[in-house]
């Protein structure tokens, strides 16, 4: 019995990633890891004492970073996030021939169709390419999510929603992204990354946005070192008296702020329209501007960046300003929306709007050259495939909040339920 | 306690007096006491054993906290609460959350697992288990907020009386469990707070695991 439960922290080994700060490789691991909620020590290769503690005083070689160091005590040199998943027994095979639902995406719409399904009976099975939770997962707090009047985190929902689809029977296939849907008779096959196959009789596309690219000359060379989409879950406390630049204008954006603000020294919110009340919550913009550390300035974009071997200042323009202004920064997080994750739609030939967006039920109709199979409309979220459907962020006329994802995705398994008992077989 | 000094063992003394395994007839005598006193009591020769019953009475699904202790990495508890897969580590899920965003969630998730799983200090003849604490993080769901308690406790911890009990916690658990502290935390360790169950009231809640063995300090 210890007397000192200082934090709470593991008490058995996490994994160790030696690295450099400026590897995408080694930020891609530290986000995947961070985001499934993996204990890991992060050893900068800078850091000779720390590297040579955790080598057991070997040197280590520049060509094998990133160096992952796994529980057991077997390493990877030159790791990826799929050898890290596969390392940590996370990839797991399919444990049934076929299932009634497929769910792409374990996001908030994800889950919450998965929880719906498994507890009234269908067999469930959800593929998530990174971690549960999907953009919600890395907001920091959900404050106007019905039943949490304290607000919870995006990765605490999506922690227990998990519990909950698993203890209803929903299995979740981790780690490996889907590169597509095909027919097969009245129900579907899908194919994993690595070749997994599954057959459902009904398909669910909950597989969200991810964050769009800030289209500036070298911001994507720095992802990692400096610069990073979404609030970085693995970053915020590297930002400790730091200068925090977060573009954009949505909760995410002001939720990322309100975090930073507790670490940082100086936290800079760039919104490119006239204020923020265009698409940022109300209870948020009051947080945001009570904040004394943290500066909003509107009608402002980024056009450029300076940069050494990381991050060292944005340029920005503002409203009528002829100058462009320089900002020394430490950290860029850019929270500018979302661009649809269709991967696997996109490539089996649903139907898409011009942006990309999965275009579902009555406006289905309304595509040209639309070839609908059935003597029946399209349901409401059933895509140009009949059996197969949307719900939320990554469906076309979606509302981009967190409890009209959950309400999709619950509404979703009704009409998965009539899609059934519309091709029988039991 | 004085909680800047730095003591790095106990001495010689109180390391004979309380870090020997004792009879079966004392071992024997702890358990029928912690029976009258409300606490169920289990045996287990071996620390493997002990990790056996520990996976025996815990739900799987179930959400565990598993108390920093020697004990329980020493016979592969923690290992199997944190890494099996089996239940919802609530360590891990802590572990995870912003300490600045989210203090409220993380107080109210370590208040009241479904189980809790730890040690104890001392455990006394008649059936008193003591347990110190340097943050009292720990005290509060042993005492109530668990829902059920496992506690795994080497039989050298068995002493003759609560006073005995203190002596043992300051003499001998103190000194080891500062250096540890020192080493993992590079910080004190000190005994802020002391917990004495005497008696539980609801059947079943708590089981005390004694291992014929030294275990832990």
């Amino acid at each position: 019995m210890s007397m000192f439960d200082y934090d709470a922290r593991p008490v058995t080994p996490g994994v160790v990633l030696v690295g450099t700060r400026a590897s995408h490789g080694a930020y891609a691991i530290r986000d995947f890891l961070s985001r499934n909620g993996y204990p890991f020590e992060w050893v900068d290769v800078d850091r000779a004492d720390a590297v040579a503690a955790v080598l057991a005083g070997a040197g280590v070689d520049p060509s094998a970073l990133p160096l992952c160091i796994l529980p057991d005590g077997s390493r990877l040199p030159c790791a990826t996030v799929e050898q890290v998943a596969a390392g940590l027994g996370m990839i797991a095979a399919p444990s049934r021939s076929e299932y009634d639902l497929m769910i792409v995406g374990a996001g908030p719409a994800g889950l919450a169709a998965a929880v719906n399904a498994a507890s009234e009976g269908l067999r469930t099975v959800v593929m998530e390419a990174v971690a549960p939770g999907g953009q919600a997962g890395t907001t920091s707090m959900i404050e106007n999510l019905l039943g949490f009047p304290n607000g919870i985190s995006g990765s605490e929902l999506a922690t227990r929603a998990v519990v909950q689809a698993r203890r209803f029977g929903a299995e979740l296939l981790l780690a490996r992204p889907l590169v597509g849907v095909s027919p097969d008779g009245l129900g579907h096959v899908a194919e994993l990354s690595d070749g997994t196959l599954i057959r459902g009789r009904g398909v669910l596309f909950a597989s969200g946005v991810e964050w769009r690219r800030l289209d500036v000359p070298g911001v994507d060379d720095l992802l990692g070192a400096g610069v990073y989409y979404g609030a970085g879950p693995s970053e915020a406390l590297a930002c400790t008296d730091s200068r925090v630049v977060v573009v954009g204008g949505g909760n995410s954006a002001g939720q990322a702020v309100v975090r930073f603000s507790r670490y940082a020294q100086q936290v800079t919110l760039l919104v490119r329209g006239r204020d923020l009340g265009a698409s940022m919550s109300h209870y948020l913009i009051d947080q945001v501007t009570a904040i004394p550390n943290i500066e909003v300035r509107v009608r402002t974009q980024v056009v450029g960046i300076e940069a050494d071997d990381r991050l060292r200042a944005v340029i920005v323009r503002s409203g009528d300003a002829t100058e462009p202004a320089w900002l020394p920064v430490d950290a860029l997080f850019i929270c500018i929306g979302g661009a649809p994750r269709t991967d696997g739609a996109a490539g089996s030939g649903l139907v898409t709007n011009t942006a990309g967006y999965l275009v579902t039920g009555s406006e289905v109709a309304r595509e040209p050259g639309i070839d609908w199979p059935l003597r029946r409309e399209p349901l409401p979220l059933e895509t140009s495939r009949p059996g197969v459907f949307a719900a939320g962020d990554v469906r076309y006329g979606s509302v981009k909040r967190c409890a009209a994802a959950i309400g999709e995705g619950s509404m979703a398994v009704a009409l998965v339920h009539r899609r059934l008992a519309e091709v029988g077989g039991g | 306690m004085a909680d800047q000094q730095v003591v790095a063992h106990p001495d010689a003394a109180a390391s004979a007096e309380f870090a020997r395994v004792p009879s079966d007839e004392r071992i024997a005598k702890a358990a029928a006491a912690l029976e009258r006193n409300g606490i169920r009591p289990l045996l287990a020769a071996t620390g493997a054993d002990a990790r056996g019953l520990v996976g025996s009475l815990l739900t799987d699904g179930a959400e565990v906290y598993n108390n920093t202790s020697q004990t329980l990495e020493a016979i592969g508890v923690a290992d199997d609460i944190e890494r099996s897969g089996r239940y919802q580590p609530l360590r891990l899920r802590l572990y995870r959350m912003d300490r600045e965003m989210q203090a409220r969630e993380m107080r109210t998730l370590a208040a009241s697992p479904d189980y809790v799983v730890g040690s104890v200090h001392a455990l006394t003849e008649n059936g008193s288990l003591l347990i110190a604490s340097a943050s009292g993080s720990q005290l509060g769901p042993l005492a109530s907020g668990a829902g059920h308690v496992i506690l795994v406790i080497g039989a050298q911890k068995i002493v003759s009386d609560v006073a005995t009990g203190m002596r043992r916690i300051y003499e001998y658990c103190y000194p080891l469990e500062d250096a540890r502290a020192r080493r993992a935390y590079g910080v004190p360790s000190g005994v802020n707070n002391i917990l004495i169950i005497n008696k539980v009231i609801i059947p079943g809640r708590v089981t005390a695991i004694i291992v014929s063995e030294r275990l832990g300090f």
